[in-house]
């Protein structure tokens, strides 16, 4: 892992067109901000990993039977 | 049996057979696609669905198309990459009827629209062998834009809908209960 030191209104690049801001630092949080192209999707990772944890679920389904059931109209 | 056994219970093969009859008088040619839940199905190449960003975690599968499911509000969105592959989607306004997705226009010009209300929204649904568990995840809609058969999984980062909102109704006299499992499971 590539480990740098910034301070306050420092950034970083990563590649040509993806810049990450140190924008606000206090006691234990950081407050980034994120230049991104469109076509990069920038998320909270642990946001990330649960929503990809729950559609490995969702493909595993088999048997849906009587589901329409669960559902209240 | 298993798997293809559930497909053909729910009569989603007679509804693609269907689907075909259509297709084969509009369009002609089909593509064959042997699925694990549906056996070989047919599928109008004008009825693919190519996502612009993937469903998270199947970068891979880029190419779907929605089959009938068991209900009006219940569909299959099958991959056209791996016949294995399908997610049973649900319209989420079924279960909240003020479902709304707040998205950047930058994400609405990759779809290729300028508003929302251009938008198929569908949320992936989690069925469990607990049947009390099945739930579907509002966090992350399937947003696809009909025209175009353009689509994303959308991650709505600054809302507060559940990633797992449970289905299951409430027993008589727990009338709160699934508005309190679902207040446990929001992050």
């Amino acid at each position: 892992m590539l480990v740098l030191t910034r301070k306050e209104d420092e950034s970083i690049m990563i590649g040509d067109d993806i810049e990450v801001k140190v924008l606000d630092l206090k006691e234990s949080q950081v407050k980034l901000g994120i230049v991104a192209p469109k076509s990069v999707a920038v998320h909270r990772r642990e946001i990330y990993q649960a929503i990809q944890a729950e559609n490995a679920q969702a493909a595993s389904a088999a048997k849906i039977d009587g589901i329409s059931n669960l559902i209240s109209r | 049996m298993g798997k293809y056994h559930d497909g053909a219970a729910l009569g989603v093969r007679g509804c693609v057979r269907c689907a075909r009859e259509t297709a084969k008088g509009s369009w002609g040619a089909t593509m064959q696609l042997e699925t694990s839940r549906f056996g070989s199905i047919d599928v109008d190449p004008n009825d693919i669905i190519t996502f612009t960003q993937p469903i998270l975690g199947f970068q891979d599968y880029r190419r779907f198309v929605l089959l009938p499911g068991p209900s009006s509000y219940l569909k299959w969105l099958q991959s056209t990459d791996a016949g294995e592959l399908a997610f049973i989607v649900m319209d989420p306004s079924v279960v909240v009827p003020d479902y709304a997705i707040g998205i950047r226009p930058a994400e609405l010009s990759e779809l290729a629209v300028t508003s929302v209300d251009e938008l198929d929204v569908y949320t992936l649904v989690v069925v469990p062998e607990d049947k009390m568990k099945v739930r579907t995840n509002l966090r992350a809609p399937v947003l696809v834009n009909p025209k175009l058969r353009l689509a994303k999984q959308a991650l709505l980062d600054h809302s507060d809908y559940p990633i797992q909102f449970f289905l299951a109704q409430p027993q008589q006299g727990q009338g709160q209960a699934r508005e309190a499992s679902n207040a446990r499971s929001n992050p």
